[in-house]
């Protein structure tokens, strides 16, 4: 047999060397909605952070399955080390041993977090998404001030855009009947809550066109097919900045917010890499810069200090006093408890 | 043998209207594929018409971004796995079945054919439970095994037609001349059915590289594939990337298929030549 | 002969027959209320169901609970009975966490004192009812059914009863589907019947390159494609047929095209070879015999079509019933069909119960629809000799 050359033997070296770098690096694992919000994250969270500590940060798509979260746990066979999840899903998680409970004051200053609920048993806010009511500027003149003028067809004809989820909806629809934005959760929570809101949207119904995801809100309002419609602050901003709109957002009419949190799947092996993670991800100055990429408000309060009027523009900060608040144990109660009987009404409603 | 000739006027114009109506319907069938082909050599970000200027920027950012090599080394892996193992297990079931004389024939078929009449999201979801149980979601080996029982029927059908011809003389002559069962299968059998083997092995490869649904259900980061790359991508952003993408698959796909088809035409004139005397 | 078998019927077994018979069975398991509350359920099977029960159902409530408490077993078991009464969620969490059964003092007073819902008959009557190791309750929901209070069956409230309605969309959809492209695939298979080979083949290649082409992708090339500012519209813009882009997708419109376009080759296939072997000599004689072109259609030649036609149409039709990827690529919110919700169950809502009720009827459906096929068109020209 004739020796193997001296390149080929480089060659098996190097590649050697190069898998075995490859292998070295300590990855972290995180499940996130993907699109532009990952996009925004990536640039402004995991690049940095992986970058500064030597490691690879793999992204992962998770759109709120609890199962994906469940079947891992369950088996022993942990692939995520962390997630980006929803209040209702940090509850549940957390209850059903699925993330991991951490005492997250030892990490962080719980005050600073204080508007947006505060710090959960197993998960951390990093952002505050507003959803509200948008309209074009550009084809509407003299804007809707409240969830009534939306409601209104007549002065304001054209479809309207919402959200085909009864969560947020609902709170809307409460809006419009009159309830006070903050009033909203614990109305609906109330005997007859529900009844009363697809009441209004039973109302609303003929002139409604639902969308499931959130690039949808935009285009039917920049291509006109809605006059007005229920849109993310986020997305609305990154439309104008990225496209040139105009489209506004009327934040005074009410709001429903809430934040996104950070969680940290049970029995990680990368728990403190991830904690370390979370601890950059939430402080002052990557959290505005977040804001600066993706329009969408920080949870930490220390954040508002270093942003300029003009990037504090979309978010709620001034109006903080008509935000139904996506968070606290009368939200998290009432939905954890009617999430699926109430989706299987909203589905109805809207099939009719 | 066309039919007769239209006569009266009526039946004229019908025949006309029936040829109109092909077309348009061939058009419809055809076209879409063929209409996002120069999509994907865009230069601009968006699927529309005109293309601002020619560009192979997407391409590239299908051979460079680690997203998508990695799917597609990932899919191509898996394929060649399942195909491996869908058709030695095809081969073998379709000679057994071929030989079988019991009643239980029509349901082994049924069987192995099972999986063509299941919805493939139901299968998806019961693997999904089942793998979940098992500790197997995420598993390579698993997906393999969940591929490979998708593919088993196409194999074991294309390879049971290939058999319906196949004359059992011809390994008992070479049994009777001497031959072990493995040397008559590798000389004498093997080599009259391998076009139908090669079929059955590229409808297996083509089932497991377009396979969407447990991949889903059941793959783990480390496992996407191409299918899954593409449905993220049509189903969060959308770039001409996801053009590109599908213009890879769909030529996978026609290569495959026209080597099954070149295939076939090649054993039916073998078999037609060999029929004359 | 039959080991070389084997190895697939074993695979097919263990990956393919035991999966989908756990997942059906799914649908009726109820293992969650008789294991994390076995004591409850003995002390309830003897009880009647009318009012509340006595002392000692209270006392083996909050043993069972007070066992749970601290493991995920508690937040699971309220997840599971919330499926029925919701609320009882909390209901259980709550309570769980706060009974102590080594208090003394009457255990009924206790849960009452934690929450006053323990008052209430209703969540004794559903542990009462759900306390065997199977259940209906996935099943009937899926059915828009329900057990009364009384204790028969008595539909679900009208308005959140949307199973029934998701079958008949389902079921909708696809037949309308199956419609479009018996009419659309009737005439091209007719036409390559009746073509030269060299001309029928070319056809055929025509019709194959789309269905060699994987669903996923020509889904994706409809979405690109029925955009608002995509080639559809800007082509009908352009020829005049249209003022304006139309809305061609997330709605009933654009899953229509997209699924005829999906499933058309499955319709063509199968009808061509059935015509391929109708002989055209029998339109002839029949013509000779005096009868109108239009009767010898009608009474030559669909007849001997007839078993291609519902091939394909069923085939089509199974197909689909059980769509997933098409709809949600291209439908709208209101044009999902069971296999949407089917995945909806199994991951968000994590109601494996309901997936598999509405997976089993799913699959009941198309086994009814198979063995009318194979009624019709005579089982023996399926099976392979």
């Amino acid at each position: 047999m004739p020796k193997p050359s001296r390149l080929w033997i480089a060659l098996v070296v190097a590649l050697t060397a190069w898998t075995g770098i490859a292998h070295a690096q300590t990855k972290l694992v995180v499940g996130n909605a993907g699109g532009s919000s990952a996009d925004a994250e990536r640039k402004v969270f995991y690049g940095p952070f992986a970058a500064a500590n030597k490691i690879q940060i793999q992204e992962e798509s998770f759109n709120q399955e609890l199962a994906k979260l469940r079947s891992q746990v369950e088996t022993g066979n942990l692939i995520w080390d962390m997630v980006s999840t929803t209040a209702i899903n940090v509850a549940t998680g957390c209850e059903e041993g699925l993330l991991e409970k951490i005492d997250w004051s030892k990490y962080m200053d719980p005050k600073v977090f204080q508007d947006v609920g505060g710090l959960s048993e197993c998960g951390v806010p990093y952002l505050f998404v507003s959803g509200g009511l948008a309209y074009d500027g550009n084809r509407i003149k003299e804007g809707p001030k409240t969830w009534a003028d939306f409601w209104n067809v007549t002065k304001w004809p054209g479809k309207r855009g919402m959200l085909y989820r009864a969560e947020q909806t609902f709170e809307v629809a409460l809006m419009a009947d009159g309830v006070p934005p903050p009033k909203a959760m614990e109305v609906l929570a109330a005997p007859g809550g529900v009844d009363r809101a697809l009441k209004k949207l039973e109302a609303l119904k003929p002139n409604i066109h639902w969308w499931k995801n959130g690039a949808e809100s935009i285009t039917l309002l920049s291509s006109g097919e809605v006059a007005m419609a229920y849109a993310w602050n986020g997305r609305v901003a990154s439309a104008n900045k990225t496209n040139n709109l105009n489209l506004k957002m009327e934040l005074g009419a009410g709001h429903v917010s809430g934040c996104q949190y950070w969680a940290i799947m049970k029995g990680s092996k990368n728990k403190e890499l991830a904690i370390k993670f979370i601890q950059y991800a939430v402080s002052a100055q990557p959290q505005a810069d977040f804001v600066r990429v993706i329009s969408y408000g920080p949870a930490n309060r220390d954040a508002y200090a270093l942003l300029t009027d003009q990037e504090k523009a979309t978010l709620p900060a001034k109006h903080m006093d008509k935000a139904s608040l996506q968070l606290g144990k009368l939200y998290l109660g009432f939905w954890l408890a009617n999430g699926d009987a109430l989706l299987q009404r909203f589905v109805k409603f809207a099939a009719q | 043998m066309a039919h007769p000739p239209p006569i009266t006027a009526l039946e004229q114009a019908s025949h006309v209207a029936i040829r109109i109506l092909t077309v348009l319907v061939l058009a419809y069938l055809v076209l879409p594929i063929l209409v996002i082909l120069p999509l994907s050599f865009t230069s601009g970000e968006l699927l529309i018409y005109p293309l601002p200027a020619w560009s192979l920027r997407w391409y590239r950012e299908l051979a460079t971004s680690p997203l998508w090599t990695r799917a597609t080394w990932n899919s191509i892996v898996l394929a060649v796995v399942t195909t491996l193992v869908a058709t030695t297990a095809g081969t073998l079931a379709a000679l057994g079945l071929q030989g079988l004389r019991s009643r239980l024939k029509p349901a082994l078929y049924g069987l192995l054919a099972l999986p063509l009449v299941i919805p493939p999201v139901m299968v998806a979801v019961a693997l999904f439970y089942y793998y979940a149980r098992l500790g197997l979601v995420g598993s390579f080996w698993g997906l393999v095994l969940a591929h490979t029982v998708l593919a088993l029927p196409f194999v074991v059908i294309t390879i049971a037609a290939t058999l319906q011809g196949f004359d059992v003389n011809l390994p008992r002559a070479a049994a009777g001349l001497g031959a072990s069962p493995l040397q008559a299968f590798r000389k004498v059998t093997l080599p009259i059915i391998l076009p139908g083997v090669v079929s059955g092995a590229v409808f297996a490869f083509v089932t497991s590289f377009d396979e969407l649904l447990v991949i889903l259900f059941v793959g783990s980061p480390e496992q996407r594939t191409l299918p899954r790359q593409l449905w993220s991508g049509v189903s969060e952003t959308m770039t001409p990337a996801v053009a590109a993408a599908a213009v890879v698959l769909i030529s996978v796909s026609l290569i495959l298929m026209a080597v099954v088809e070149w295939l076939r035409r090649r054993s039916d004139r073998l078999r037609a030549g060999a029929s004359h005397p | 002969m039959l080991a070389l078998v084997a190895p697939s019927i074993l695979f097919m077994a263990l990956f393919f027959v035991a999966p989908l018979g756990l997942f059906l069975f799914r649908s009726v398991d109820n293992s969650e209320v008789p294991g994390w509350l076995p004591r409850t359920v003995a002390a309830l099977s003897s009880w009647s169901g009318a009012g509340l029960p006595e002392e000692p159902a209270f006392r083996a409530l909050a043993e069972d609970l007070a066992a749970l408490s601290g493991s995920t077993a508690l937040p699971l078991l309220g997840r599971r009975l919330n499926h029925d009464v919701p609320g009882f969620r909390t209901l259980i969490t709550a309570t769980g966490n706060r009974v102590d059964p080594a208090r003394r003092g009457s255990m009924r007073e206790q849960l009452i004192g934690i929450d006053p819902r323990w008052g209430e008959p209703l969540y004794w009557q559903t542990i009462r009812r759900e306390r065997h190791a199977l259940t209906w309750f996935y099943l009937l929901s899926a059915l828009d059914l329900r057990y009364g209070a009384a204790g028969g069956l008595e539909r679900a409230p009208v308005e959140s009863a949307i199973f029934l309605d998701l079958l008949g969309r389902t079921l909708g959809i696809s037949a309308v589907v199956t419609l479009i492209c018996v009419l659309l695939g009737f005439p091209v298979a007719a036409t390559m019947a009746g073509s030269s080979p060299a001309r029928a083949n070319a056809l055929l290649i025509l019709v194959l390159v789309p269905f060699w082409t994987s669903l996923l992708v020509r889904s994706t090339a409809w979405v690109i494609l029925l955009q608002n500012q995509g080639v559809v519209n800007q082509a009908l813009v352009g020829l005049g047929v249209l003022e304006k882009p139309v809305p061609l997708i997330f709605n009933r419109l654009g899953l229509y095209i997209a699924m005829v376009h999906v499933l058309l080759p499955f319709m063509v296939l199968p009808l061509y070879s059935v015509l391929k072997g109708i002989r055209p000599e029998l339109m002839r004689a029949a013509a000779s015999l005096g009868a109108a072109p239009w009767t010898a259609f009608l009474r030559v030649y669909v007849p001997q079509a007839l078993p291609g036609l519902v091939a394909g149409a069923s085939l089509v039709f199974v197909l689909a019933l059980g769509y997933y990827i098409t709809p949600a690529l291209v439908g709208g919110p209101g044009d999902q069909m069971i296999g949407y919700f089917i995945a909806y169950f199994t991951n968000t809502a994590v109601n494996w119960g309901m997936a598999s009720a509405l997976g089993t009827i799913l699959l009941l459906v198309v086994t009814l629809i198979y063995l009318a096929l194979g009624r019709i068109v005579g089982l023996e020209r399926l099976a392979v000799r």
